[in-house]
């Protein structure tokens, strides 16, 4: 049944990834499971700046504080110097020095996000802040005219209750109905003020100038709001002091009191979040990626006891890396569904792993929807192939006719689903663009030559692997597992290698030999 | 279970076993070529004084194709194909003319400019196993021979030789039928008959791995009809199968009414349906041929060994029709 040879090498090949594995997870105590609740969040910062004179960079850093703990900070200087300032609750990076050229430099830290609400606005009158604080807080700023006589102006008409809560509760109410977000408006206090109008710095520094202007301790912030599948965005929302803390007040909610959950808080005392001086350019991009781990288990991945695996962990790698790194570990589980398919049970598919990397291009979007998608560009491509079939073209310029064609039907799918789940999918499905192609040449050529039957049975098999590969590809188990324990690599290896010494039947033989056994029975 | 038990016992040869222990152990990748370029095997036939069918015209390049278009528009039978084909696929039958359209074998017509780009699409590759360029090569049209004729209601039959180490293991004819669209390809609903090495009778037959007894074109009886002169088939197949140097063969044979029997082409992937053909299993004929066969056996000596061991493992595992 299984040949001799491949299966004493896929043994070795097996046990030897079993025992590593066995190793990191009971002896030294590796996490085997991703947690339940999701694990902290990793964000890089990319800078890109361009300069010929000194010059400098500056990033707005976070702090641990009330609903976030950062750890883990890393970065790179790329030929300038880096420093820390901290003064206050408030850290700024600095890369200085004389720039030469283009220089690219990072800043990463992991955070764990509170998962309780922040404070909350106090429903009876609070205590009266330190007057260091109210000095500090309701100053008159170049962004924040709090002295303008259009605030004051509007503040006197307000005719605002004595109450510190109540009074935040009327300008919020007042500037989330009455001062619209725009993207067309101006980033300016009063300019926002004046159209009724602004986009969300504007609206956030009038906030705090009407605030200010009210007696009420104020400030602007900026952070981030962290999504799985987007990239993170940058947030601007508003601090006020009451009830002796800092509660968050963010227009983009129905309420004051309110954080957009998954934000990190980056600056306090201000809301551009990178800025470079005595540089030509400079250009940033944030990424971030969810950890499946709890803080100390993911130390102990990153840096294992042992240094020789310290070394090789995959968590230390850069978020983008990383994130490919896990789709890519995924795709030998894949191969082997296609295997057991191909070779244990026997049923033909269109292409050896077109399957899988459909299946692969599904992860990003849920099951039905995508395949449903699929279909429809297969079907597109096909009545193209047909209408082709009469200008008699050459193979390789009908194919790349083909592939124009699949490219279309996706733009147009991408037109017609916009804001939908399609926007995911189209990242996923360029890799087997392709690949589509072929796959629309082959099944064309099967319904010509081998019939419509022939060409359903494989596609429906094809669909089958499909969907059989599908629920590997969006586990989050059989992603903790592969990316934290790549020697499990060697355990998939095995298998595969066994597999291919396996000489018994396949299923389908047995279907198709079936009455010769019946002869006998 | 119990069918993988069944089967196991009657020695029927599963894909996986084909695979690993036959045509993977015995043909050499590199002697591929000369089985999956009709081209080479014609011209290794040609050397070694096989009859296959006459060559009309050759395109390798597409400009080529123009001068065999011009060989085409002389004539009004032949057939279109691939060298490089496999299962059948991209070959066109032409079996007359009215003006300048050509009559394909099931009624339908294509133009000059229609078999053009048919064999343009073959020259690209769309035909060829791994998609590389290919050759179109035009041949002579086979007349069927009358008793073939007279069992196969359209399309040209077959006789499909396993050969295993140059000793024929097991043959069956292949019918064309209706549905199969006159092509002698079993998984497109043509009928299988398997053929007894020694007398030629068909012992059995099969479409789509369910047993037979008649055409379901022509409703004639198939059983118990005899193919004749099995033994100048079954040694053009050997022979042929000889010159490639691969040791896992099934060797295709056509019988044309004036020229008799001709190779027409070799596979070195040969399918198992011959299995179901035949109602019996390779495994125990082969196993044979592996304990009997020396070193250096002459070519009349392993067809005779082929034969007697076709007659003792059929005499102890088939026992329907």
């Amino acid at each position: 049944m299984f040949a001799r040879a491949p299966t004493i090498v896929g043994t070795i090949f097996f046990t030897a990834g079993i025992l590593v594995f066995l190793w990191k997870a009971v002896v030294l105590g590796l996490p085997v499971m991703p947690t339940e609740t999701e694990g902290p969040w990793r964000v890089e910062l990319d800078v890109t700046v361009r300069g010929s004179t000194r010059g400098s960079v500056r990033t707005a850093l976070p702090t641990t504080g009330p609903g976030q703990v950062i750890f883990d900070e890393t970065n790179s200087s790329d030929r300038l110097d880096f420093n820390i300032r901290t003064e206050d609750d408030r850290r700024l990076g600095v890369w200085s020095g004389r720039f030469r050229g283009t220089h690219r430099l990072t800043y990463a830290f992991r955070v764990e996000l509170a998962e309780d609400l922040p404070p909350q606005l106090p429903a009876s009158p609070v205590a009266k802040p330190p007057a260091k604080l109210v000095a500090e807080y309701t100053r008159d700023t170049p962004s924040i005219p709090v002295s303008a006589p259009e605030a004051r102006e509007l503040i006197a008409a307000m005719n605002l209750p004595p109450d510190a809560p109540d009074r935040t509760r009327l300008i919020f109410s007042f500037m989330a109905d009455e001062v619209a977000e725009s993207p067309h408006g101006s980033e300016d206090a009063l300019l926002t003020l004046s159209a009724r109008e602004g986009r969300p710095e504007g609206r956030v520094r009038l906030l705090v100038t009407l605030l200010r202007a009210a007696g009420i301790p104020a400030r602007p912030v900026a952070g981030l709001r962290l999504a799985s599948e987007a990239p993170p965005q940058r947030v601007v929302w508003c601090e006020a002091w009451l009830a002796d803390g800092w509660v968050p007040l963010a227009l983009d909610t129905d309420a004051p009191g309110q954080d957009p959950f998954q934000t990190v808080l980056l600056r306090r005392d201000g809301i551009a979040l990178v800025e470079g001086t005595g540089v030509e350019a400079v250009n940033h991009r944030w990424r971030a990626l969810r950890e499946h781990l709890r803080p100390s288990e993911l130390a102990a991945m990153m840096v294992p006891t042992n240094p020789l695996l310290a070394r090789l962990s995959l968590y230390r790698l850069p978020v983008g890396t990383q994130s490919s790194l896990r789709a890519l570990l995924l795709l030998p589980l894949g191969a082997l569904v296609v295997s057991l398919f191909r070779n244990v049970i026997g049923v033909p598919t269109f292409g050896t792993f077109m399957p899988v990397l459909i299946a692969l291009a599904l992860r990003s979007t849920s099951l039905g929807p995508g395949l449903a998608m699929v279909v429809s560009v297969i079907a597109i491509g096909i009545a193209g192939r047909l209408a082709l079939e009469r200008l008699r073209l050459l193979l390789v310029p009908r194919l790349s006719v083909l592939l124009c064609l699949v490219v279309m039907a996706v733009l147009a799918l991408a037109l017609i689903g916009s804001g939908t789940e399609i926007h995911n999918f189209l990242g996923g499905v360029l890799l087997p663009m392709v690949i589509l192609t072929m796959l629309i040449e082959r099944i064309s050529v099967t319904l010509a030559e081998e019939g419509t039957r022939t060409a359903l049975t494989q596609a429906a098999w094809s669909t089958v692997v499909s969907i059989a590969a599908y629920p590997i590809f969006i586990s989050t188990r059989a992603e903790h597992l592969m990316f934290g324990f790549p020697e499990l690599l060697l355990v998939v290896m095995g298998l595969l290698i066994c597999i291919g010494g396996y000489t018994g039947y396949r299923a389908m033989d047995l279907f198709r030999f079936r009455e010769l056994a019946r002869d006998d029975l | 279970m119990t069918i993988a038990r069944e089967l196991r016992r009657l020695g029927v040869l599963g894909i996986n076993r084909r695979n690993a222990d036959y045509t993977l152990r015995w043909n050499e990748r590199r002697l591929y070529k000369n089985v999956d370029d009709k081209l080479i095997t014609k011209r290794l036939c040609e050397e070694a004084g096989i009859p296959t069918p006459r060559l009309i015209a050759v395109a390798r390049h597409h400009f080529e194709l123009r001068s065999l278009g011009v060989e085409m528009a002389r004539r009004s039978t032949f057939v279109l194909k691939p060298a490089g084909g496999a299962m059948g696929n991209g070959i066109v039958v032409v079996i007359g003319r009215d003006g300048d359209r050509f009559l394909r074998p099931d009624g339908r017509f294509v133009t000059q400019a229609g078999l053009e780009h048919h064999a343009s699409s073959t020259v690209s590759g769309l035909y060829s196993l791994g998609g590389q360029t290919d050759s179109a090569m035009v041949e002579e049209r086979l007349i069927v021979h009358p008793e073939m004729a007279e069992i196969a209601s359209e399309g040209v039959p077959d006789i499909r030789v396993v050969i295993y180490r140059g000793v024929p293991v097991m043959a069956m004819t292949r019918l064309p039928t209706h549905r199969s669209g006159g092509r002698a390809n079993l998984h497109q609903g043509a009928v299988g008959a398997g053929i007894d090495l020694v007398s030629g009778r068909i012992v059995a037959a099969m479409i789509d791995d369910r047993g037979v007894r008649r055409h379901p074109d022509t409703g004639k009886l198939l059983i118990g009809r005899t193919v004749s002169d099995i033994e100048t088939i079954v040694r053009i197949a050997v022979a042929a199968t000889d010159c490639t140097g691969l040791g896992y063969v099934g060797a295709d044979v056509v019988v044309d009414a004036e020229r008799g029997p001709m190779l027409l082409e070799l596979n070195a992937r040969p399918g198992l349906a011959v299995q179901m053909a035949n109602r019996a299993g390779l495994q125990p004929r082969l196993d044979a041929v592996d304990r009997r066969l020396g070193t250096d056996r002459p070519l009349v000596e392993r067809v005779e060994l082929g034969r007697s061991i076709a007659t003792e493992t059929a005499a102890t595992t088939t026992r329907w029709a």
